[in-house]
């Protein structure tokens, strides 16, 4: 019995000896959608003998992923990088930083835990050259550098969370055979999204499918509609002082903005089912709509996972496609995008730390990821063509012409806002409530958290 | 080691430890404390045991001490300071909840759960019990009753959110209104007030079984007399049933009732899971979930409510479940 359990403890770690060796994914010099000058480049650096610990919170397959693009770093450089995940890096990270055991660099999955752990003192500043490079570098790269930057223990500001690997919101998914079929054209704004919304209501058919069901977080699919059209309607300023609270949610504004999505979800001639069971239809089940026959409903506005969740075997470009969740042409607000990311911060600093930033701005940093899969970025050096997948290229490409970047307003508003009030509030509003006594309700409860 | 070595270690250090702590104790009392010796020992027999009971006893109230007395005096303690605990603010969180509408949502629905639960769990189960009492394929009827008692209240909750499902082709009640001919699909969870009744149908079928395996086993305990007399007197089945049977089980009645409205004062997972609190279909533990982790003093304010109106329930039921026992 002992005997097998160390047999198997040994044979584990064989496997685990032959992943940290890993192989580079693809052979340097060998494909030329990659930049390999960036990597030669880097690879005059030498940090032989230097560890360099990281955590996040990416386990399982998207650890591999991670690893891989790490494995460039540790080949150029010499040092020996040891990432591990957890799916409790948010409680891990924060003990671990008390502790005075943070590891080098944290990854972290939205930027209201890295501007909490800011604020105490656990973050390095990563320097005003690399806000500049970001500025410089990234499209939208003002929002990329407000989004990393918080105040430190004395409550000055500086750039803390440098944002790698991008989610992307923004997208209207529908079936182009549908479209060809009825002889609808991709809308290219706010106005003739709406104009093709009425279009398909008179011409008999059903211009959306929205369903907010996910069990006991009913209600979040609103908040991103809510949140698209604040970016839509409002300066990005104004999207801000909402998130932050500087104004209350109460705000003429943001009810405009709730209003908005209600102009879509709200009339039973526009939405799939009705409007009553906009409320109650599964998140997951709502874009099915789209694939019956005739269809139940010619598009659906969804973050880029939703695929996964699409019938088997449909095809991205060929059974299903996607647009950019258009602006209005009037307002001139520019595009503005709506997404989620990931932000590199260094926790314990160290010069490999700092050599891993300048790696993570180098194109080969991104291409790697990206030719793999589950990677977007906004970095505008970094080849399209490396992209696996044309989707992911489209997607890549709303990201390079955004002007604006805003992350998910209620990831960062209190818990008690973000992940309760403000679902419940959009259940509620979309069931029929009035947008004035919905966000009264909402904003009563922020005020009561003193 | 092994889970199996684990667990018998486990029961051995457990039993053991018992056993010596009672056998230890008592030797101390008699040997060393009150010895039955020197001037007068008839006096120190007396004392030691007016002491042992306490002995005894001293586990079992330590544990509920530390278990559920200091949680309880813990949590009110707790509520009278504010979300992140530093600020005492007295009765604040109380007013709060007081002025808030979502709270008196949860209690009015709270009090309907309470008044319609039981009262249907027992009834329907009483007269299962009765119906199934004297048919030759009873039992199979009382499992099947019973079957529900046996799956999780969130395993529960997805086999009725099917039966509601907004759609003619899945939910059972759309299928039904269909084949009537009624218009379009009716999302019963979404009808302001009465969907607090379909939600609670659920816990009723959960609780049915529970109710009739009981109350079965009174009516058998039944002596045969006063029902045989009955029927000399001519009564009917429903007399014999009403007026004979129900008064004499009354006080099993009564246990059943109180110990399902203590549950329906507990259960979150059927709202929680069918509408997540939406639709005006708050109850107070599930108005508790949106507070918890994030405002605790509000939290542990509405803990300590819950628990005012389910202590004269307890209180009640435990004297009934006395009653029973002389």
């Amino acid at each position: 019995m002992r005997f097998t359990w160390m047999a198997g403890a040994a044979a584990l770690a064989l496997v685990f000896d032959s992943a940290a060796a890993q192989d580079l994914i693809f052979p340097p010099g060998e494909d030329d959608r990659f930049n390999w000058q960036s990597y030669e480049a880097f690879a005059a650096e030498d940090l032989s003998g230097q560890a360099l610990t990281i955590t996040g919170p990416w386990t399982g397959a998207d650890k591999a992923l991670v690893d891989s693009m790490i494995a460039y770093f540790e080949a150029a450089t010499g040092a020996e990088v040891d990432y591990s995940g957890s799916d409790s890096f948010e409680q891990d990270i924060v003990i671990a930083a008390q502790a005075g055991s943070a590891p080098n660099m944290a990854v972290f999955p939205q930027p209201g835990l890295a501007a909490d752990m800011a604020r105490r003192g656990f973050l390095a500043p990563l320097g005003a050259d690399t806000a500049d490079w970001v500025r410089e570098n990234y499209a939208a790269g003002e929002s990329w550098v407000d989004l990393g930057t918080y105040a430190d223990a004395n409550g000055e500001d500086h750039l803390f969370g440098f944002f790698f690997k991008v989610d992307l919101k923004s997208l209207v998914w529908y079936v182009p055979d549908a479209f060809d079929e009825a002889g609808y054209d991709i809308p290219e704004t706010m106005e003739d999204l709406k104009a093709l919304t009425r279009r398909i209501a008179d011409e008999g058919g059903t211009p959306w499918c929205i369903g907010l069901g996910s069990g006991a977080a009913t209600g979040w699919p609103a908040t991103d509609w809510v949140e698209e059209m604040m970016l839509r309607t409002q300066p990005p300023a104004v999207y801000d002082d909402w998130v932050s609270h500087a104004i209350p949610f109460d705000d003429p504004r943001v009810v405009g903005a709730i209003e908005e999505y209600g102009w879509f979800a709200r009339n039973d001639a526009f939405v799939s089912g009705g409007a009553a069971s906009v409320a109650t239809t599964d998140f997951r089940d709502s874009p099915a709509g789209l694939f019956t026959f005739p269809p139940e409903c010619y598009m659906h506005r969804q973050a880029s996972f939703i695929p996964t969740f699409f019938p088997e075997g449909t095809e991205m470009g060929y059974d299903v496609d996607f647009f950019y969740f258009p602006a209005w042409a009037d307002k001139d607000l520019g595009k503005p995008v709506l997404g989620a990311g990931t932000l590199w911060a260094i926790t314990s600093d160290s010069p490999a730390a700092r050599a891993f930033i300048e790696f993570l701005k180098t194109p080969i940093a991104s291409e790697v990821w990206m030719a793999q899969s589950g990677f977007l970025t906004p970095f505008k050096a970094a080849n399209p063509d490396a992209y696996a997948t044309d989707a992911a290229r489209a997607m890549g490409e709303i990201l390079l012409n955004a002007t604006t970047f805003r992350f998910d307003g209620s990831d960062l508003m209190p818990g008690e806002i973000g992940a309760d009030a403000f679902w419940k509030g959009m259940v509620s509003y979309t069931t029929g409530d009035s947008a004035e006594s919905v966000a009264e309700g909402i904003e009563a409860r922020w005020q009561s958290i003193r | 080691m092994s889970p199996m070595l684990q667990g018998l270690f486990t029961i051995l250090i457990g039993v053991g430890a018992c056993v010596g702590y009672f056998y230890l104790s008592n030797l101390l009392l008699d040997r060393v404390l009150f010895p039955p010796r020197g001037a007068d020992p008839g006096r120190n027999i007396s004392r030691a045991n007016a002491v042992r009971p306490w002995l005894f006893l001293f586990p079992a109230m330590g544990a509920l001490g530390l278990y559920l007395v200091y949680p309880v005096v813990g949590s009110f303690w707790r509520s009278l300071f504010n979300r992140s605990g530093e600020e005492f603010i007295g009765l604040g969180n109380y007013a709060a909840l007081a002025g808030d509408e979502a709270f008196r949502t949860a209690v009015l629905n709270n009090l309907l759960w309470v008044l319609v639960v039981p009262a249907a769990a027992t009834f329907v189960g009483l007269v299962a019990a009765q119906l199934t009492d004297r048919l030759s394929w009873g039992n199979v009827a009382k499992s099947l009753i019973f079957l529900p008692m046996a799956i999780s209240f969130v395993g529960a909750s997805l086999i009725w959110k099917f039966v509601y499902t907004n759609d003619a082709d899945i939910g059972l009640i759309n299928a039904i209104r269909a084949m009537l001919g009624a218009g379009g699909p009716v999302d019963v969870l979404q009808i302001p007030f009465w969907n607090n009744f379909f939600l609670m149908v659920v816990l009723i079928w959960i609780q049915t079984g529970f109710a009739m395996v009981i109350l079965s086993a009174a009516l058998r305990g039944i002596p045969e007399e006063t029902v045989e007399a009955a029927i000399l007197d001519g009564a009917n089945p429903f007399q014999i049933f009403f007026r004979i049977k129900v008064p004499q089980i009354m006080g099993t009645i009564v246990v059943v009732w109180t110990t399902i409205t203590v549950l329906v004062l507990k259960v979150f997972d059927i709202v929680y899971t069918m509408t997540g609190g939406n639709f005006g279909t708050q109850i107070l533990p599930s108005y508790m979930m949106s507070f918890m982790f994030r405002d605790d003093g509000r939290a542990t304010a509405v803990a300590f409510v819950i628990m005012l109106i389910v202590l004269p329930v307890m209180v009640w039921n435990i004297r009934q479940v006395r009653k029973e026992m002389q």
